[in-house]
């Protein structure tokens, strides 16, 4: 005989259980139908190029042992974005784990290992588009993983020791997710599917939110990791380049090439800018307005660019401070001279 | 089950539908997704014969109804923001529709094929498109794998679970991420045995 | 005649120093049945790992194991692979492709053979592994004890001559435990079976060595071994309650 607190229980457990599986962790990315023809071309080229450049890296430098370990890490990170952090009320934080990856087998296998689980998500979950595959993976595999990593080894070289490899991680972590999200609103605004303005101030603002639960994630499971098994984080794993400069100056490139063609055109508001001079001065013409970008036409909400340009100071300033979090968050976790003598310096 | 939990429908029943050829459902799935994504909003006739040729080929396949309801939901949080974010423009209102429907039809038409047809028939396909070695390699492992790293998971965080006795965030994420690292850790000895297993039979 | 395996002063250390095996030698005769016994941690697995040449990981050998009467060095460590079929612990660590026939034709195919021999071969391999007609099933999808004998189809795929074993019955229940031990009756191939499984030693194997701390303490017949409770107990185990018991099977 069940109570009508019983019940009660049961039914806000099924609730819960729905609500997980409508979850956040799909957010970014983007299902068919959200981005057109010559954006879905545009990005399956780059993501080509980004995925190609990195097999061909691992190919060459990963020892024959570590294969599967691609294949495991991939799974792994599957596994891991299915666990639930709890934040308040119903919601909770999830990995993506670009950044985790990276630090762990180094960016070119990370790239691989997060277009792995991109593919299997899109084809045996039906998570993310077909056609979309290719900015998915451009956003979260090559410029949120590349990105993050190369703002993960310029930190850990300015702070080595452990501390600051859980500074760096939990900083890079969040800026990969602010970043993926620009090309992400980049590429929705290109498709005229969703304004640039609103695009972007929304797309980043949640995302600046969410990136803290990326970067604290990573942070804490990358130290687990490091107090389990310090071998498998430092550089004599193997799979770590000492020097991978060389290859994240080709992502860089890959990634400003996205940038270019999707963000760009429209973080310039110049031409929007020089339109309202120049009808102030009487001139008819839209000759300011630039070939590629072109915004929704007929709409014209006031304050908007005001919105933009909010946004991106908010995005600077959220970036200092969640360095200054990430720094005290190595401190209070990380004992001081913690497993120094494993870390060879990166 | 962790089948449902996930979302995917594994029980594949023999249908017409999943009798036909992997490679032949992926070239119509990727012709219709990409008609679809190119036809402009106001191309309805595709639209309906796309719906229409969807209608038959869940019948045909005897996918049940309210796991495709229960997938479709999926999809509603992006409607729904694209609607809410768009609602600020009024001349991009109708766009929205076109969106709306163009995103069901292309995921409905994916989760038609990935419900039919065997994950290794489909990778089968993708390596026949020449997507390189490693990369299918590393799909494959992928996929035998997650199910037992997903129900390893499981286990560690329900051990975990019942020795905190902290209700406290801090002490829930810190016991979270150490399952999460562990979870790492016995990938990469996995990863490792299986290693050895496939040299204990011959690949080089 | 030359023995199937031959072990001749096997020694070996673990990275942080610690010595896994120290001197060990045994011989296994062609067509002989020889189950290794040991305590947790006595190095079985790892001994195993040797004959396959799996350990030490930078093929640096003193000729220390002979499979076949033929040392086992880097140049011939494809033909040992071969002849040596090698049971994992964990079957899901052996199981790593989606499908069971996928599985087992995993070691022809590296074999080189044709397309048509590789199929004849897994055919064969899973009717003798009591798996006939599930080569279309996805090996997560498997019991427990349908995981062991897909793991052993995979490896009489291969057809070799020698079959060693890491825990074959550990985790099955009664019913699959007795389906194993018929099927590795029915193989006539050598076999060395490492496990904690005593009864099985007894109804499969007709000799016993014991394991202790990386040295061998005792090898001979399993009656009069097994029998032997005192040396049972110093080294971790106990006389199995078959042989306590007269039972009639």
């Amino acid at each position: 005989m069940r109570s009508g607190r019983d019940q009660r229980f049961r039914r806000q457990l099924k609730r819960r259980a729905s609500t997980e599986r409508l979850r956040e962790r799909i957010i970014m990315h983007i299902p068919d139908g959200f981005i057109d023809g010559k954006t879905a071309a545009t990005t399956a080229v780059l993501a080509a190029a980004g995925v190609g450049l990195a097999l061909r890296q691992v190919r060459r430098r990963l020892a024959p042992r570590r294969v599967p370990l691609l294949g495991l890490a991939a799974a792994f990170l599957f596994a891991a974005q299915m666990v639930n952090f709890p934040v308040a009320g119903g919601t909770s934080g999830h990995l993506v784990g670009g950044v985790l990856v990276a630090a762990l087998l180094g960016p070119s296998a990370a790239i691989v290992v997060l277009t792995t689980v991109l593919i299997v998500q899109c084809f045996l979950f039906a998570d993310g588009g077909v056609l979309a595959l290719g900015a998915n993976i451009f956003n979260m595999a090559i410029v949120g993983t590349a990105g993050g990593y190369a703002i993960y080894r310029v930190m850990c070289r300015a702070m080595p020791g452990t501390r600051g490899q859980v500074a760096a991680v939990a900083f890079a972590g969040w800026c990969s997710t602010v970043l993926a999200s620009i090309c992400c609103a980049g590429q929705l605004a290109w498709s005229g599917t969703v304004a640039w303005p609103v695009a972007f101030t929304a797309m980043t603002s949640v995302h600046m939110a969410i990136g803290v639960g990326e970067g604290l994630i990573s942070a804490l499971v990358l130290l687990a990791i490091q107090r389990a098994r310090p071998d498998l984080t430092s550089e004599v794993n193997g799979t770590e380049p000492s020097r991978p400069w060389g290859e994240l100056v080709r992502y860089g490139l890959l990634a400003a090439v996205g940038v270019a063609v999707f963000v760009a055109p429209f973080a310039c508001s110049w031409p929007d800018g020089l339109e309202s001079v120049a009808a102030k001065l009487g001139f008819e013409h839209k000759t300011v307005q630039s070939a590629v970008s072109a915004p929704a036409a007929g709409y014209r909400v006031p304050g908007v660019h005001w919105a933009v340009g909010a946004t991106a100071l908010a995005g600077a300033a959220g970036a200092v401070i969640v360095f200054g979090l990430a720094l005290l968050l190595a401190r209070s976790l990380v004992r001081e001279g913690e497993g120094d003598t494993h870390l060879t310096k990166p | 089950m962790i089948d449902d939990w996930i979302g995917h429908y594994h029980r594949h029943r023999d249908s017409v539908v999943s009798r036909l050829p992997a490679a032949f459902k992926l070239g119509v799935a990727l012709a219709m997704i990409v008609g679809t994504v190119l036809a402009p909003p106001t191309a309805v006739g595709w639209f309906a014969g796309m719906a229409m040729l969807l209608v038959f080929a869940v019948a045909l396949g005897r996918l049940p109804l309210l796991f495709l309801l229960k997938r479709l939901a999926w999809l509603s949080p992006f409607i729904l923001s694209v609607a809410l974010v768009n609602a600020l423009q009024p001349a991009a209102r109708g766009s929205w529709l076109a969106v709306a429907m163009k995103s069901t039809i292309c995921l409905l038409t994916i989760i038609v094929v990935s419900n039919t047809t065997p994950f290794s028939r489909i990778l089968r396909v993708l390596k026949a498109a020449h997507v390189p070695g490693l990369l299918i390699t590393t799909i494959a492992l992928m996929h035998r794998y997650l199910f037992v790293l997903v129900e390893e998971a499981e286990r560690m965080r329900r051990a975990r679970a019942s020795r905190t006795f902290k209700r406290q965030r801090r002490a829930r994420w810190q016991a979270l991420s150490t399952v999460v690292g562990q979870l790492f850790v016995r990938a990469s000895e996995r990863a490792e045995r299986i290693y050895d297993a496939m040299c204990a039979r011959g690949w080089k | 005649m030359n023995a199937a395996i031959q072990v001749t002063n096997l020694s070996y250390r673990y990275h942080d120093g610690t010595e896994a095996l120290r001197a060990v030698s045994f011989p296994v005769a062609p067509g002989e049945c020889v189950g290794l016994l040991g305590p947790n941690g006595s190095g079985k697995s790892t001994l195993l790992l040797h004959l396959n040449g799996l350990l030490p990981e930078k093929l640096g050998w003193n000729g220390a194991v002979q499979i076949l009467g033929q040392p086992i060095s880097p140049d011939n460590i494809e033909t040992v692979r071969r002849q040596v079929g090698f049971v994992f612990q964990d079957p899901d660590d052996q199981l790593f492709c989606p499908s069971v026939e996928e599985d087992v034709a995993f070691g022809p195919q590296q074999l080189g053979l044709s397309e048509t021999e590789v199929n004849a071969r897994v055919q064969k391999a899973l009717a003798q592994a009591g798996l006939a007609g599930f080569g279309h099933r996805a090996t997560h999808h498997l019991s427990h004890g349908e995981k062991r004998r897909a793991c052993l189809a995979g490896v009489l795929a291969c057809e070799p001559s020698v079959l060693v074993l890491d825990e074959p019955t550990s985790d099955l229940d009664p019913r699959g435990r007795r389906e194993f031990k018929a099927l590795l009756r029915g193989i006539a191939a050598t076999k060395l079976i490492a496990t904690h499984d005593l009864e099985l030693v007894v109804e499969l194997c007709s000799r016993a060595i014991v394991l202790d701390r990386g040295a061998v303490v005792a090898d001979g017949p399993v009656t009069d071994l097994l029998n032997n409770e005192e040396l049972m107990l110093a080294h971790g185990l106990e006389r199995p309650h078959i042989l306590r018991h007269h039972h009639p099977h």
